[in-house]
């Protein structure tokens, strides 16, 4: 069991097919954009992960999970270097991932 | 090279399609993610931090051109243009769609590649020296013996579920390329007073959290026990192998927890009780095999080419790359060269799809069509008239392959690291980057001569941090990357594990850190003495303090 999540949290999980990072969204979708993202804390952010998993179910994302997010000007970011990371694509290829655009695509 | 027989090709061919049918199940819903992942992972498929990861297996680090070619042609089709080849002598690609996976193994498939066991608790790819077959210095050349582990230890029934993944690898030479004493299984070929071939057995070697050099436990294997002795280590393994706790679950583990006379027993009396079972091949399938790598018919050539050494008294580049990127062959006026994937500034092992097809081309024209891949994540043309060279290090060097730094300094191993691997801690490339750009002259990198980096995003050490000359493995510390810097260990046959020097370093001061130790071997070396030799003779302290008094 991993261990508990403290402060604001948000949900990344992957695209099933092409692997994509998205994050999970107040209107209930799926965004490649951290900053769309919805965040709660405590309880409320178990109620959002059950929310997300409800794309688990419908075989859109894998592995949906809750993460440490940095709020600024209310638009939450991740906050961990891994999940940094993942937002924005490899660091060492500045051509590849979401910093190149959100519109960026697996392929 | 081996060439699949028919029972090669349904074999691969019934696994894709199996494959097919799990991934479409899986897409529908059928399979939820829990039941999939065993079965995408036996298939080579990772989920990593941006997307899927394929493994696609490199039997023993030999290839064709055409299965390079291949591999470009799924690098541009399905990825994005570039793949990455590994510690395990395989090549992985970071971007493929689940969906497409089966098209991908299907296009392997048909030039004999494919991507089982390359994940998984089962026996993996079998590794083994880059020159095998083709290098001065070897008993025997070991891939016969490693296409045999591959056929036995495809989807055997026993072995698919062990404790942990399993690793095997074998070289024919005194000098250790392929780190047997660092594998799961490590096997040395040899030959006895009456020139017939054996091997000596090692068990017990790994990296990751614990790492442990191999032990012998047979001195001298005869070529005909081969396989039924090592089926006597799995099951002893199997049997006993904890299965309660992941990190204590390697064979290393049970070796030590055992003691290796203890497991020795143990190995001997299963030996004993199995023999009889026919496991072993007979002489003539052993003959058979080995057919497959005859050494191609290379006429004798002059070892000296004068317009070889024209281009290298006017080209300083040309000579280091001559000095270091090429090794001596069985057949005089021939070399082995080494391609290097490491251009300073660049990410080790990767090779775009263009730069696939120029080294199959290259393969094709100079070298009997046939590429090798290294564990320190290069690729080899094995078998180059020395006459060719001046032509072909032309070529590689307008691709951005060039580089003549094999054996020194910059030709570091790195793992994928934290910009893509799931696993990771702290990424690994961009360090290797800043130190392949602070040691970017030749002249100085030639003057520090042979000296291993090898560098690691974790504990895992996939990049084989423990058996570096100079090691760096990264870790998170506080949610910060930091780097420690281990010193003294080999992968070769003198192996060695490395020792932690210290407190670790952010990741600017780790490529200071790591000059101030190779400003104290400068420092301290005697003549003709490489860097491990010194540190050997002098100690970590002197090290130390050089580092860290001067913080």
């Amino acid at each position: 069991m991993a261990k508990k999540l403290k402060g604001p949290q948000m949900i990344l999980a992957n695209y099933l097919d092409d692997g994509r990072v998205v994050f999970f969204t107040e209107a209930g979708g799926w965004s490649a954009s951290p900053t769309e993202a919805a965040y709660a804390e405590e309880d409320a952010a178990d109620a959002l992960l059950a929310e997300a998993n409800k794309s688990t179910a419908s075989n859109l994302i894998v592995g949906a999970e809750l993460i440490g997010a940095t709020i600024t000007d209310g638009k939450p970011f991740p906050s961990h270097m891994k999940h940094v990371m993942q937002a924005k694509g490899p660091s060492v290829r500045l051509d590849l991932g979401y910093q190149v655009s959100t519109d960026w695509e697996a392929r | 090279m081996y060439a699949y027989d028919a029972y090669d090709h349904a074999l691969v061919k019934s696994r894709v399609a199996e494959f097919r049918d799990q991934v479409e199940r899986r897409v529908k819903g059928e399979l939820t993610e829990e039941e999939f992942r065993p079965l995408r992972l036996m298939n080579g498929l990772y989920l990593q931090l941006h997307a899927y990861m394929l493994r696609v297996a490199v039997p023993y680090g030999t290839m064709s051109a055409d299965q390079m070619r291949r591999l470009a042609h799924v690098a541009r089709k399905y990825d994005k243009g570039y793949g990455h080849f590994t510690t395990r002598q395989n090549i992985q690609y970071n971007w493929p769609k689940l969906s497409e996976t089966p098209d991908i193994l299907d296009e392997l498939a048909e030039v004999e590649m494919h991507a089982i066991q390359t994940s998984g608790n089962c026996i993996r790819n079998v590794t083994t020296d880059q020159f095998a077959g083709a290098t001065a210095d070897e008993v025997a050349d070991p891939r016969p013996y490693a296409e045999l582990l591959r056929q036995w230890s495809t989807f055997h029934p026993e072995f698919s579920f062990l404790p942990r993944k399993f690793k095997f690898a074998i070289t024919g030479a005194a000098t250790d390329r392929a780190a047997v004493k660092w594998h799961d299984i490590g096997l040395i070929v040899k030959k006895n007073d009456a020139g017939e071939i054996g091997f000596e057995v090692l068990v017990g070697g790994g990296m990751g959290r614990t790492p442990v050099i191999g032990k012998t436990i047979r001195e001298f294997l005869p070529e005909a026990d081969f396989l039924s002795y090592q089926e006597a280590i799995l099951r002893v393994y199997n049997e006993h192998g904890r299965r309660d706790n992941k990190y204590k679950a390697r064979i290393k583990i049970l070796v030590e927890a055992m003691g290796v006379e203890e497991f020795q027993r143990q190995v001997e009396e299963e030996w004993q009780r199995i023999k009889h079972i026919p496991i072993d091949v007979p002489a003539e399938e052993i003959a058979r095999i080995n057919a497959f790598f005859t050494p191609p018919p290379l006429p004798v050539l002059d070892d000296n080419v004068p317009s070889v050494d024209d281009l290298a008294r006017k080209n300083f580049v040309f000579a280091s790359w001559l000095k270091n990127n090429t090794n001596p062959h069985k057949v005089p006026g021939h070399v082995n060269v080494t391609i290097s994937l490491k251009p300073h500034g660049g990410i080790p092992g990767d090779a775009t799809d263009a730069q696939m097809d120029l080294v199959a081309a290259l393969a094709d024209e100079y070298s009997q069509s046939e590429i090798r891949v290294s564990h320190e994540q290069n690729l080899i043309l094995p078998h180059v008239a020395k006459k060719d060279l001046a032509a072909i290090w032309t070529d590689l060097d307008e691709a951005g392959l060039g580089t003549a730094n094999v054996g020194l300094l910059t030709d570091m191993i790195a793992c994928p690291g934290l910009d893509y691997c799931a696993l990771a801690n702290a990424r690994s490339i961009p360090i290797a980057q800043a130190i392949t750009k602070r040691f970017d002259d030749m002249k100085r990198l030639q003057d520090i001569g042979p000296l291993k980096v090898k560098m690691s995003g974790c504990i895992n050490s996939c990049g084989h941090h423990h058996a570096g000359h100079i090691g760096i493995l990264g870790v998170d510390r506080k949610g910060e990357e930091s780097y420690q810097l281990l010193l003294g260990g080999s992968g070769a046959e003198d192996a060695s594990k490395a020792a932690i020097l210290g407190p670790g370093f952010n990741e600017h001061d780790i490529v200071d850190a790591l000059e101030k130790v190779v400003a104290v071997y400068l420092g301290e070396r005697e003549e003709g003495e490489e860097f491990l030799a010194t540190y050997r003779r002098v100690g970590q302290q002197v090290f130390k303090e050089a580092v860290y008094d001067a913080a």
